[in-house]
């Protein structure tokens, strides 16, 4: 086994662990960070299958166009959630139902289901590093803080979490189409280990919000 | 060609994606600190305005006192020498007419009894207004003379203690303090039912600590009166720059009281 497999894989513990988390301390979440922890199991169901699938040589390309726009509802449902006294709540489910129209029609007419869904990854992160940014603000309120004190810390570590490795995997998701047919295998492989990097950052940020949970 | 192909792309992904990465945690890191320094801020804000507070409740609380003081010293310099003068004459128009033998000593008499009774109620207030051995005895002398005087203390048996070092206090922390005691103990009589009262002294690192005890009902049925009480008592420790904590939810567990006043600058 490669390092860059074996790289690839070990990424998947700190997703596993953050959802096994999420599942013990489920009764003690506050409702925003239920929310998330829904975002979690989906989120760690979907890496669980495509990991299996990647093992088994299958293709798991439709995986991710079905992830995509789940990951931007739930998000979506997070962020409506706590930004709800800072901005319109409408604005926020318009856009995820704009974006879930043109990742079909995106899966349909110019990605189709086998191959890398660039242009909806690249949109995802674009519309989550908006989020995120306009997060860090509202975190800085006054009115948000001393109305939802305990939950601070841990939307804090969320939102850098989603910030770190959407800001980063932009690129990677921009070039994704060239970088899994135009590279070689190995070179795929390498560019997917930083992938995998990031991704270990963003879920440690996440097992550290859950950690971090208020606590009454 | 096609191993030239993934290195030139590598060559600009890989940097452009480090670049980003540094650039995304800068992002966080700073707004951490900026998070950080405006908690900080906004404590130091609060800390302020409690000091504001603190300070306008003291300034509030020593017009309070030197108002007071006037008006003891007012009533017992004036006022008790005019009564005091008023007694004697009464004295002597007594013995006169004593000798002449009419009705008037009786009358005279009943003057003079009302005269004594004002001089005694002039003194009372003037020293309910401003305990006078307070500046020139101390605190716990003081205090060991209103409970052995035992006026308005009834069937109550308090016991005071204090420390071979207790310190000399300056007359804003011995007034602060005599009027909180004072408060604690009217407070035990009107509502505790209290039998014992146990007022214990302690002096340790420029920190004064005085325990307040009672045996009675306990702070579970605190009425809007009791309370703002209470809130008095509060308002004169942290005038104090003190510190207050108050047990007793239990039903017939008692009262506690546990005040800590530093003494650094009040000496």
């Amino acid at each position: 086994m490669t390092v860059a497999r074996l790289i690839i894989i070990l990424s998947h513990i700190p997703i596993l662990a953050t959802a096994i988390y999420a599942a013990v301390c489920f009764k003690q979440l506050t409702r925003p960070l239920r929310i998330f922890a829904y975002f979690v199991f989906m989120s760690a169901l979907v890496q669980f299958i495509s990991l299996f699938l990647w093992f088994g040589k299958e293709n798991n390309m439709p995986l991710l166009h079905l992830y995509v726009p789940l990951t931007v509802l739930f998000l979506a449902w997070f962020y409506a959630t706590i930004l709800q006294r800072f901005i319109e709540v409408k604005i926020i489910w318009w856009t995820a139902l704009i974006f879930l129209l043109f990742s079909i029609i995106n899966s349909i007419f110019f990605e189709p289901l086998l191959t890398f869904n660039s242009n909806a990854l690249t949109i995802e992160s674009i519309l989550i590093i908006i989020l995120t940014l306009f997060t860090f603000i509202a975190l800085l309120n006054d009115i948000f803080r001393q109305s939802d004190p305990g939950n601070t810390t841990s939307l804090n570590w969320i939102n850098s979490g989603f910030f770190i490795y959407h800001s980063c995997t932009l690129v990677l998701f921009f070039f994704g189409d060239k970088i899994t047919t135009v590279l070689s295998t190995m070179f795929n492989m390498y560019t997917w280990m930083l992938h995998s990097f990031l991704s270990i950052i963003m879920y440690t940020c996440f097992f550290i919000s859950l950690w971090k949970r208020p606590t009454t | 060609m096609e191993a030239t192909n993934n290195l030139n792309f590598l060559a600009t992904l890989l940097p452009f994606s480090i670049v980003i990465f540094i650039i995304a945690v800068g992002v966080v890191l700073l707004n951490q600190h900026f998070q950080k320094n405006l908690y900080l801020q906004k404590l130091t804000e609060k800390k302020l305005k409690i000091q504001h507070q603190n300070e306008l409740l003291r300034s509030s609380i020593n017009t309070q006192e030197e108002e007071r003081k006037r008006i003891a010293q007012d009533l017992h310099d004036e006022l008790g020498s005019v009564l005091s003068i008023m007694r004697m004459h009464l004295i002597l128009l007594e013995e006169q007419s004593s000798q002449n033998s009419n009705n008037m000593p009786s009358v005279v008499q009943t003057v003079r009894k009302l005269s004594e009774t004002a001089m005694t109620s002039v003194r009372s207030i003037s020293h309910q207004l401003m305990p006078p051995q307070l500046e020139n005895f101390g605190l716990v002398r003081t205090l060991e003379a209103v409970i052995n005087q035992g006026h308005n203390i009834g069937s109550l048996d308090i016991r005071l203690s204090a420390p071979d070092n207790f310190p000399q206090l300056s007359w804003h922390t011995s007034l602060g303090l005599y009027r909180i005691v004072m408060e604690l103990i009217s407070n035990t009589i009107r509502h505790a039912d209290a039998s014992i009262v146990d007022i214990q002294f302690e002096y340790h690192n420029q920190l004064l600590i005085c325990k307040y005890e009672d045996n009675g009902k306990g702070l579970i049925k605190l009425n809007t009166q009791q309370g703002l009480g209470l809130n008095n008592i509060e308002g004169r420790v942290s005038s104090l720059n003190g510190s207050i904590g108050l047990t007793g939810s239990r039903e017939d567990a008692g009262f506690r009281a546990l005040i800590q006043i530093p003494l650094l600058n009040s000496l």
